[in-house]
């Protein structure tokens, strides 16, 4: 039962990440200036993304967009423009190559990782004989007994007390 | 007064100290004369920290600007509510409303217990008292809010525009009680390792006092979006900033903390695991605040940065470094009690349940931190920002809501095929019903359809089991419906009340695809008597008028609304240039109902004398602010649930 469900699970993280790192806004599918914007970050301090952004920067910064997709140009070159221009810090997600990949894949690989051992400790406990079948008889107090010979002493003492 | 405040907490500073000191001799002589004093000393530290902060308030309020804090960060002209509130605006007076809380907390855990004569109690005071002593040093010697200027200046340099809103007198201090409170947890934690403590008391209590911090948690981070939604006027309330994400990721741990919990109480498992998650949420809990504090990284949320971040860093490494060491050495107190039935069970998907949460935290984590790692590797500077995290932690997040409609119907111990199929099988059917339904209306893309799917099945699910409930009540008591329905979550609050937690977090799904996946947009420079549409909505310009309000100038415009050609409303968007900071904010206007927000901001006003409107329809947003209701309400219940533990122990006793 547990592997075919680990297998599950691991398919999904993958299918997650592919879809991650391919996904594009649903309000980007409506509006190819928002499909940029919404990906870009101001380059001045306020550090709002660009589509959101009200500030002279960012308003100009989103009519250079409007005026580059009525020229015909594409999302990617008019990306690149602007990262040209401002750097790569105004990428709202790091492109996925080099050392900055990890930051994509990492999540997904952890998950994955965590999900594994999940189901091995559960593969383990599952398999565990019961103790109390073990050895009944010298069996140790369980924490519930202790917790109530606790509280009766507490009870007790309080009582002393008063 | 500035001399008596900095007495006041250096005595407070002393007192941690010798609390820790006395806690310690007690606890090891046994004497219960010393732990007396440490109790008292801890008292003692709540009781100066009052006083300084109630000094420091009475200046803040007085506008005495011999204090370099309040010159900092008020000014003559600022109303004096926001004078009052001007004590969370700086790092000074933040780290101090930090150290009333703590203390508070530390002084309301000995209320609470004052009745119990077991030292374990005393060694959960020394653990806040150790963690007071850290605070109390910081203001004593490092950031004293109550430095004095050699010559005050007239007036001061007022407070940040974008903290001079109602939902900042509220945000912070409930947003504080959430951080700071989970101190309770980690010192309760720490002090079964301390003493060497078995049984599953201790973490029956432990639950409650991380409900009510998560709670406060997740209410101040709801207020906290409220504001950004409001007071940054963007048209969104989450951007993923990093103290956003510094709250977000204690608040995650600690949502994993308190389903694994339950585990340890029903089947005495998960002892290990769930000691590192209280000592993960409390630690994020610090590093959420040296986030706020170090200026690492840029944030619109960041208010007070300082030189102070490698201190708490310290902090984060020493207590860390310590409770890593307890947990390795006590590592055969926590070894599991029990064995599992089966891998489908409660056990099971709240195991899974813990992956996912912690995976979540994990990719906020590093995609808060990732800009500082590269740029240390690779020399260029980037930014990981909303893009990313809508695309890393939405699929996790989506799998999460999944599991909200799963874990909780399935049985405790093992769950059979029959079981499974019988809960199921009508919940699936909705949510494949609420899809189809949806899709007409324009919903499109994968996230969006798993999310409508997952929404309408947990919704049924939790419906199932209310009614479930209900019919097992009236088989026994035949009460009409609403009498049942309460009576069946008086009986069993905890289970109950999570249920409508998990309606709550379902309500607050909705809300965040509505308002992401339908928002439209429209923007236009309008000349007065000139009309834009935007969806159903008409939007035509009154006029534009420069008005002076207490300490700023305004200029607003004035929008006369109507809908499907009917008469709605007058809104006015503003621009706010304040008269200290000389920086124009955004006044947003809002008009909201249960269906959508209309949500205006005045761009600016161009040199032709139009005016640019930017105008959106966030749909379903309420239902984010009201699933946090319904989520705190649930909790309360939750919590409520402790009536009936102090009647079984009067009962046992």
């Amino acid at each position: 039962m547990i592997r075919p469900l680990v297998l599950l699970v691991l398919m999904a993280l993958v299918a997650a990440a592919s879809t991650a790192l391919a996904t594009e806004s649903a309000a980007g599918r409506k509006d190819p200036a928002r499909a940029i914007t919404s990906q870009l970050i101001c380059p001045c301090s306020c550090g709002e993304i660009l589509s959101g952004c009200t500030c002279e920067t960012g308003k100009s910064m989103q009519g250079f967009v409007t005026d580059e997709l009525k020229k015909g140009k594409g999302k990617e070159e008019i990306t690149t423009a602007l990262v040209a221009k401002y750097g790569e810090v105004i990428r709202g997600a790091p492109k996925a190559e080099g050392f900055n990949l990890l930051v994509w894949v990492l999540p997904f690989v952890a998950t994955a990782i965590g999900f594994v051992i999940a189901a091995l400790v559960l593969k383990r406990w599952v398999g565990r004989r019961n103790p109390a079948l073990a050895g009944a008889g010298d069996a140790p107090m369980t924490t519930a007994d202790q917790d109530d010979l606790r509280a009766r002493a507490e009870a007790e003492l309080r009582g002393l007390r008063e | 007064m500035s001399e008596i405040g900095k007495l006041a907490l250096f005595l407070a500073f002393l007192c941690s100290c010798y609390a820790v000191g006395a806690f310690v001799v007690g606890l090891r002589s046994g004497m219960a004369g010393p732990l007396r004093s440490g109790r008292r000393a801890v008292w003692a530290v709540c009781g100066l920290t009052l006083l300084a902060t109630i000094l420091l308030v009475r200046a803040l309020v007085a506008r005495d600007f011999t204090y370099r804090y309040v010159a900092e960060h008020t000014s003559l002209d600022l109303p004096t509510m926001y004078a009052f509130s001007s004590l969370w605006a700086g790092q000074e007076g933040s780290l101090l409303l930090w150290l009333l809380i703590l203390s508070a907390y530390g002084a309301a855990f000995l209320w609470c217990y004052r009745k119990r004569l077991d030292p374990f109690y005393d060694a959960v005071a020394m653990v806040v008292a150790c963690v007071m002593i850290f605070f109390t040093s910081l203001l004593s010697f490092v950031s004293s809010p109550f430095r004095i200027l050699a010559t005050p200046p007239p007036d001061g340099n007022g407070l940040n525009p974008l903290l001079q809103d109602p939902g900042m007198m509220i945000h912070p201090p409930i947003l504080y009680t959430g951080y700071v409170g989970f101190i309770i947890p980690f010192a309760f934690g720490i002090a079964v390792l301390v003493m060497n403590r078995t049984g599953t008391r201790w973490i029956e209590e432990v639950r409650r006092w991380t409900l009510f911090n998560w709670m406060f948690l997740g209410f101040g981070i709801l207020l906290g979006a409220r504001w950004a939604y409001i007071e940054l006027g963007w048209g969104g309330y989450w951007g993923w900033d990093p103290v956003e994400n510094a709250s977000l990721m204690p608040w995650l741990v600690g949502t994993a903390f308190l389903h694994s919990v339950m585990i340890e109480q029903r089947r005495g498992m998960l002892k290990t695991w769930n000691i590192v998650l209280i000592v993960l949420t409390f630690e994020l809990s610090i590093f959420g605040t040296f986030l706020t504090r170090s200026g690492v990284l840029t944030s619109v949320h960041s208010f007070a940065e300082s030189d102070i971040g490698p201190w708490f860093m310290g902090f984060i490494l020493v207590s860390g470094t310590i409770a890593t060491a307890l947990i390795l050495y006590r590592k055969a107190l926590l070894e599991s009690e029990n064995r599992m039935d089966a891998v489908v069970s409660r056990e099971g998907s709240f195991l899974f349940n813990n992956v996912l949460f912690v995976a979540l935290c994990f990719a906020t984590f590093l995609g808060t931190t990732f800009p500082v790692l590269s740029e240390a590797v690779t020399g260029s500077k980037i930014s990981v920002s909303a893009p990313f995290f809508n695309r890393v932690n939405v699929p996790i997040a989506l799998v999460l809501l999944m599991l909200t409609g799963i874990g909780p119907v399935l049985s405790w111990k093992r769950a059979t095929g029959a079981f499974v199929k019988r809960n199921f099988l009508i919940p699936a059917f909705v949510g494949v019903l609420a899809t189809l339904v949806c899709v007409p209306f324009g919903l499109r893309g994968v996230y969006p359809i798993v999310c409508v799917f997952g929404a309408a099945f947990v919704v049924a699910t939790v419906v199932m089991e209310f009614a479930r409930g209900v019919q097992a009540r009236k088989d026994v008591e035949a009460p009409a419906n609403p009498a049942a329905l309460l009576h069946l979550v008086q009986k069993n609050k905890r289970r109950y009340g999570g249920y409508i937690v998990h309606l709550g977090v379902v309500m607050i799904f909705v809300g965040v695809l509505g308002s992401s996946v339908f928002q439209k947009e429209a923007h236009a420079p309008l000349q007065p008597g000139q009309s834009m549409a935007i969806g159903p909505y008409a939007l035509t310009l009154d006029r534009v008028e420069d008005m002076q309000i207490q300490n700023a100038t305004q200029t607003r415009a004035h929008v006369q609304v109507s809908r499907n050609g009917k008469r709605l409303a007058d809104m006015n968007p503003s621009k706010a240039m304040y008269t200290k900071a000389q920086q124009p904010m955004t006044e947003v206007a809002l008009h909201s109902t249960a269906a959508e927000d209309l949500y205006l901001i005045l761009g600016g006003v161009n040199e032709d004398g139009s005016a640019s409107i930017q105008a959106y329809i966030n749909p379903l947003v309420m239902f984010v602010w009201a699933g946090g209701v319904v989520m705190v309400i649930g909790t309360l219940i939750c919590m409520a649930d402790r009536m009936r533990l102090k009647r079984e122990e009067k009962l046992l006793a």
